[in-house]
């Protein structure tokens, strides 16, 4: 992440400095009421507060851990349906031809708007919000097993039935490790996708989990829980990232790359 | 033009791909005319088409669907254009000088996975209850996904590319602009199709708080009143902008960079 | 003053006499007629940008009736929410100048938060008006009963204060009773769907609950009696009230207005509030006899907002709120009784009675 020589650490540094000290003078001084931008040392003791008392009758996390129950939850089951719809429809044309049109159309659909119709049928509660992370994974993960599997080169297809290979052969030895770069980006971008759809289905249909946390501090605006919820949700995005790219490394890795 | 479309068509099973959403629609049909499904949760097709023909004539609460169209997709370019004005430079600047990304990077890279709906609040608070702190946040969302692009598509370039252009004499400038701009296209293009569908997911978002109109606040709003034929009629209406939208991208960038791919 | 100076002034010489009372004139016409420009010269505002509820209040009538913008001098340009909180977002984002109906919950919230407006008047006192509907289905008959079940009600409003003091009465926490955020017209829908067993919340959406399968499990007169009392107000933007006095009094006027046409006319009343909050006539007058509408006059008693320079007890109960909120952990901190009063302004209330 701070690529570059080690110079460049000091600028990473110096830039980040310069962020934090103008934030700090800004609000010491007055300039911005706390209720727009709290102040370092009202951040710290918000986050001291919300460590020490929880918010709500539940710890902070406990309501970090419901959060990340939700979005494994929908992402895993999403990912693994999508994976294997994909890779189906990368291998069979026809496959492809009857589930495109509805992935075409769910892939782009704005998450919260059919939310709303989940709560209709499924009403408010983990269900509706469960089912909305699973498709929200489902045709992101499904598009890029399918492109994975049709970008495998048809040489080397061609080379392993040259040696003899059974289709399973093929699947497991050229085409699988061939896509799975493909699929492993997929997931990542799931992922990212399902955390943001997870945050705003606590806001509208929640009673616990840090997006509803933030929509509750938020409705009394006491902006130093906000922030620091904010700063806790982006921190959790980040570490679910890094953690699937690490993995990635480690998978792809082990069944060697070309 | 037509014929090879057509054959484009036959060619991909077009036929097996209108046959499964007739089958759909069909399906949707018969669960709600026989009453599998009861009609206050799932009205049918006749039912959503009677409401799109109603709110052509006479809108929706003192909007019209037209109004809120374009309203959404308002919010939702200028927050895209912005991203791309801002962010492709900044980007571009980032991937060739490695203390500009050094500044910047770890910035963009926190603002990617930070979910949208939840600063919404802080914009609101900071921007008013406009249309300014939705664009706000569409920009936010935007801007750190092609900047992160316009980085690495300078990065991707072949040293061997800017070497070749050098020793023919390029200066500078020349080289970023015929060698290393060209070819961070395709990069930046894919990161702002990207940037394009998050945003477009993100506005209906925004539309969830201090909004008097667009598509999103319509689905809203038809659900606190139960009018579940506008949800599904604005998810249908929703779900073709957000083809469109993407079909309109991949348009653009088949034709500005037809060296994608070629190496 | 100026009468026992003109008394004193016998004791002098004619001369002297004569000096006294052409300065005393001077002095008196000028504070008159400055008195008077403050209020009348004042400029008018372009537009005034006003949140409203809808809601069977007076509040209705004279917007409906257009007597706040006639009294008031502009243009408004109104904006329906659904919560005292979206108010006080409003508030601090600038996009409103005055809101109609904020509850005392909210409104001790924003005073502590140091939000920059004041109280000019009171909607109402609300007691029986917003109280806790029960799904009949879901057989609640105690306190203890609401463990497991969903309460619906507007985070951060007047309805929320009370379901907060309801559990903390009952010994129950967040834990046994899930509190969910709705807007009114949200927990309708949501009522209707079956998604939750309870709501604390106002008419008209309360009377649409009771009409579906609910029954009414009445709380506030022990909330009442524990210090919950619960008031609406109308707050102005302390820069906005500066600068556009008069304005601001015939916004209060307008409202007087209506609650003295409650009081003489009721069902003409009732027939203008049932229009404007989409209800029918009967539910328009049961919901508005629940509430008590503190006439203009009564509002300047030491029993709610008091007079300029002389505070009434409200402020003491925005205090208890506000203290209540930070127990709760909602806000911060609360200042002194004196920010509360200081936040409430009744120069306006006097002004639309002299008028």
């Amino acid at each position: 992440m701070l690529a570059g020589l080690p110079g460049d650490r000091w600028v990473t540094l110096g830039t980040l400095g310069v962020i934090v000290l103008s934030w700090t003078a800004v609000t010491s001084l007055g300039l911005v009421s706390d209720l727009f931008l709290p102040g370092p040392e009202l951040l710290w003791s918000g986050f001291l507060d919300l460590v020490q008392n929880g918010y709500r009758s539940r710890t902070l996390w406990a309501h970090a851990a419901l959060s990340l129950e939700r979005v494994l939850g929908g992402f895993v089951t999403g990912a693994i349906i999508g994976t294997l719809l994909g890779l189906g429809m990368g291998y069979n044309r026809k496959v492809e031809a009857f589930f495109s049109p509805f992935i075409e159309f769910l892939r782009p659909l704005p998450q919260l708007a059919y939310l709303v119709l989940l709560i209709v049928w499924l009403g408010i509660g983990e269900t509706s919000q469960i089912v909305l992370l699973f498709l929200t994974a489902l045709p992101v993960s499904a598009v890029a097993a399918m492109d994975g599997v049709k970008g495998t080169s048809v040489l080397r297809i061609q080379a392993a039935q040259s040696l003899g290979a059974s289709e399973w052969q093929i699947f497991r030895w050229v085409v699988l490790p061939s896509a799975l770069h493909e699929i492993f980006t997929g997931a990542r971008l799931a992922i990212g996708v399902v955390y943001a759809t997870l945050i705003a289905a606590e806001i509208i249909a929640g009673s616990t989990g840090l997006g509803w946390m933030i929509l509750d501090a938020g409705r009394f605006l006491r902006s130093d829980y906000v922030f620091v919820g904010i700063l806790i949700i982006g921190l959790m995005g980040l570490g679910l990232d890094r953690t699937l790219l690490t993995i990635e490394r480690r998978v792809v890795h082990w069944a060697g790359k070309a | 033009m037509v014929t090879g479309a057509v054959q484009g068509w036959i060619r991909r099973d077009g036929w097996l791909s209108t046959a499964a959403v007739l089958a759909a629609i069909g399906t949707w049909e018969l669960l709600s005319s026989f009453r599998f499904v009861p009609p206050d949760l799932l009205p049918g097709p006749g039912a959503v088409l009677r409401a799109f023909v109603y709110m052509l004539h006479n809108g929706y609460r003192e909007t019209t669907l037209w109004g809120n169209i374009l309203a959404t997709l308002y919010r939702c370019g200028a927050g895209f254009f912005l991203a791309c004005v801002t962010g492709i430079p900044l980007g571009l600047a980032m991937g060739y000088n490695a203390k500009i990304g050094a500044a910047f990077d770890y910035m963009v890279q926190f603002m990617r996975p930070l979910p949208p709906l939840s600063y919404l609040i802080l914009l609101i608070l900071w921007f008013g209850t406009g249309d300014k702190s939705k664009i706000a946040l569409l920009y936010l969302t935007a801007f750190p996904i092609v900047t992160s692009s316009a980085m690495a598509g300078v990065r991707s370039v072949r040293t061997q590319k800017v070497q070749a252009a050098q020793s023919l004499g390029a200066g500078g400038w020349q080289t970023f602009c015929y060698v290393i701009f060209p070819s961070a296209l395709p990069l930046i293009f894919t990161g702002a199709r990207i940037a394009l569908a998050v945003a477009f997911s993100t506005v209906v978002a925004a539309e969830l708080m201090a909004a008097t109109n667009g598509l999103g606040w319509m689905v809203f709003s038809a659900s606190h009143f139960l009018r579940n034929d506008i949800i599904i009629l604005g998810i249908i209406v929703l779900g073709i902008l957000g083809i469109l939208l993407n079909r309109l991208i991949l348009m653009l960038d088949g034709a500005i960079v037809h060296w994608r791919g070629v190496e | 003053m100026k009468t026992e100076e003109l008394k004193s002034a016998s004791r002098l010489d004619r001369r002297d006499f004569m000096r006294l009372v052409a300065t005393t004139s001077g002095v008196v016409a000028a504070s008159l007629a400055s008195g008077r420009l403050a209020w009348a010269a004042a400029k008018t505002p372009g537009k005034i940008n006003a949140a409203f509820f809808v809601e069977t209040k007076p509040t209705m009538i004279a917007k409906g009736e257009g007597w706040f913008e006639k009294m008031g001098g502009a243009k408004f340009n109104w904006s329906e929410v659904g919560s005292g909180a979206e108010i006080n977002t409003g508030m601090v984002a600038g996009s409103f100048d005055v809101a109609f109906a904020i509850g005392s919950s909210p409104t001790a919230a924003g005073i502590s938060q140091g939000i920059a407006y004041e109280v000019v008047a009171m909607v109402d006192n609300i007691g029986p008006a917003e109280d806790m509907v029960v799904r009949k289905a879901a057989n609640i008959k105690s306190p203890a009963d609401f463990k497991g079940k969903k309460i619906a009600t507007p985070f951060g409003s007047t309805s929320h204060f009370r379901v907060l003091g309801f559990l903390k009465l009952n010994n129950l926490s967040e834990r046994d009773v899930t509190v969910l955020d709705m807007n009114p017209d949200v927990e309708v829908a949501a009522w209707h769907r079956g998604d939750i067993d309870a709501a604390y919340v106002w008419s008209p959406a309360k009377a649409k609950m009771l009409e579906d399968g609910g029954e009414l499990f009445s709380t506030y007169k022990d909330l009442d009696a524990h210090g919950y009392v619960i008031a609406d107000l109308i707050v102005a933007r302390t820069a906005f009230l500066r600068e556009y006095p008069a304005a601001v009094a015939g916004i209060v006027k307008a409202y007087g207005r209506a609650v003295d046409l409650w009081k003489t006319k009721p069902d003409e009343a009732t027939a203008i509030v049932a229009k404007q909050a989409g209800v029918t006539e009967a539910v328009a007058k049961h919901d508005l006899s629940e509430y008590d509408f503190v006439s203009l006059k009564d509002q300047l008693s030491s029993e709610w907002l008091g007079t300029p320079g002389k505070p009434g007890k409200f402020a003491e109960v925005l205090k208890r709120t506000a203290d209540f909120l930070v127990q709760q952990k909602s806000i911060r901190s609360a200042p002194a009784v004196s920010a509360f009063q200081k936040a409430i302004n009744t120069r306006f209330i006097e002004q639309a009675l002299k008028g």
